[in-house]
């Protein structure tokens, strides 16, 4: 004599064996996807980007000491003297830099917070992007042997200029302030800790600005200068400077909740699957 | 509970527990992707079997199907079924939501450490001695010219290092100058980060073009100071023969 179940699954014995194949293996791939999900890489430092969350209100473009501030993410740099070309330099001032970053939809706003002890003339920061699709090398887009390189664009401020200055360079020694001046920038010295915001809008009609599109990563470096008086020369100057390489930056798009939707879409379709295999189960057990 | 379904679960559960923590004891655990597909696998092997006959399918389906369909059933096995009726809407949910939200981490880079050299810098070999002096002299260019990123222990903890994103490279670790060839440090000495091919990200190296300031000599005498300092031997063609 066969078995119960055969008896039960003789009625529609394909589709059901379809049916309890298709959950089954649905169950078992979803449990073992949540079990076996990678864990996070505690070795990558959290603050590897910078990233630029939308901020609803007044955008702080000229203010660095603003409470606004806070609503950003904070990402901290090592910097590093300038060691890759001549004139080079082994010790410097600056040696990380906290950046944070706001943009609301027309205008991007980057505070650098960095310590130096002294507030002196001379005193420089600067941010570099790549301009264009080509990748730029982060040393004032220098020649590269085996790929074709871009220009890049950097945002200089120095303290006795007080604002900030929109530069292009492709290659040492091409480093030029643009025509058109794009670039906002303001210092504020307190208790050893410079508070430098640049601002400018996300996007630019001019050709020799990197255009920040929201939702893409890009790259981003920094150099800084202490421009301490050591006789009549300041301390670090020219290519005599702190610098990063490039590190990731992205100006956050707006939320997007239509994944909502189609977690209520997926959410339906499996209710609605199981109401409909059940019923088909109970019918085949009924046969 | 013995029958097919329970050996199913033993078998899948001890697969998983096997991939993912026994496995890393011997070798480096496996991404999640590989866990999902092994499990995937297994019971794939699973279902094959017990289809094979219609007796086999009636024992691994039967419970199954008389579980989820409700019928006739008393004590624990109604919330049970409930439970899971429940889980699986929610599993579908979850699934959408880690495929489709928007990710903040920055796209993966997968830079190649040690790309192709050039042909020209293939197989050259180190035309200087290696004398006591020449080692010597190497090590003194090395402390000038390199120290400050690579370390004066070798180990890529020069005081300019942290600052740099690729690292400087660490000729302590057997996996880096003792994989090569000194033809290709002479490569990547000379020509510094951007000489490297796409693939090396050169845009990213702080690594300078030392051609640009130091001749050849000198060059090939650091490789050997290098070498030396890091107590490594460089790779030969004799070895790979």
């Amino acid at each position: 004599m066969l078995p119960m179940t055969t008896m039960y699954f003789s009625a529609s014995v394909k589709k059901l064996t379809l049916l309890c194949i298709i959950l089954v293996g649905m169950i078992t791939g979803g449990i073992v996807s949540v079990l076996a999900s990678d864990p996070p890489d505690d070795t990558k430092q959290t603050s590897v980007a910078v990233r630029i969350p939308l901020v609803e209100g007044v955008l702080p473009w000229d203010d660095p000491m603003s409470a606004v501030w806070n609503e950003a993410k904070v990402s901290e740099f090592n910097l590093a003297p300038q060691v890759h070309w001549q004139d080079r330099v082994q010790e410097v001032t600056v040696m990380s830099v906290k950046v944070r970053g706001l943009h609301d939809g027309e205008k991007v706003a980057v505070l650098l917070e960095y310590k130096d002890p002294s507030n002196d003339q001379a005193d420089a920061a600067a941010l570099e992007f790549m301009v264009g699709d080509k990748k730029a090398h982060f040393a004032h887009g220098q020649e590269m042997l085996q790929v074709e390189g871009g220009p890049v664009n950097i945002w200089y401020w120095k303290n006795e200029a007080g604002k900030g200055i929109d530069m292009s360079a492709k290659g040492f020694k091409t480093l030029r302030t643009q025509d058109q001046q794009d670039v906002s920038a303001k210092g504020i010295w307190q208790d050893g800790t410079w508070r430098v915001v640049f601002s400018r809008s996300l996007q630019t009609n001019d050709e020799h600005d990197a255009q920040i599109d929201l939702g893409e990563w890009s790259s981003i470096a920094f150099a800084f200068w202490d421009g301490k008086l050591e006789g009549d020369v300041p301390k670090e100057k020219g290519s005599q400077k702190s610098v990063s390489s490039w590190f990731p930056m992205r100006a956050e798009p707006p939320p997007d909740n239509s994944v909502y939707g189609y977690v209520a879409l997926g959410l339906a379709l499996a209710v609605a699957f199981e109401l409909v295999f059940v019923r088909k189960l109970k019918k085949g057990l009924s046969a | 509970m013995k029958g097919p379904l329970f050996n199913s679960a033993i078998i899948l559960t001890g697969m998983y527990l096997a991939l993912k923590f026994i496995l890393p004891l011997l070798t480096a655990p496996l991404p999640s992707m590989l866990i999902s597909l092994y499990m995937l696998l297994t019971l794939s092997a699973l279902m094959i079997f017990y289809t094979m006959s219609g007796t086999s399918l009636d024992e691994f389906m039967g419970p199954i199907a008389r579980f989820l369909s409700g019928e006739n059933q008393v004590g624990i096995a109604k919330p049970a079924r409930l439970l899971v009726l429940v889980v699986f809407p929610l599993l579908v949910g979850w699934q959408t939501y880690t495929k489709l939200a928007p990710s903040d981490q920055p796209p993966a880079e997968n830079r190649t450490i040690h790309p192709a050299p050039p042909g020209e810098f293939v197989g050259l070999a180190n035309p200087y001695p290696k004398t006591p002096e020449n080692i010597m002299m190497g090590k003194g260019l090395y402390a000038a010219y390199c120290s400050p990123c690579h370390g004066a222990n070798f180990d890529g903890k020069g005081p300019a290092a942290p600052g740099f994103n690729p690292p400087p490279a660490n000729f302590a670790d057997p996996g880096t100058i003792a994989q090569l060839q000194e033809s290709y440090l002479f490569w990547r000495i000379k020509k510094g980060g951007v000489g490297l091919p796409v693939e090396g990200m050169p845009w990213k190296s702080a690594m300078p073009r030392w051609e640009k300031e130091l001749p050849d000599e000198f060059i090939w005498k650091i490789i050997m100071g290098e070498y030396d300092g890091a107590h490594q031997s460089p790779r030969t063609w004799e070895e790979e023969e």
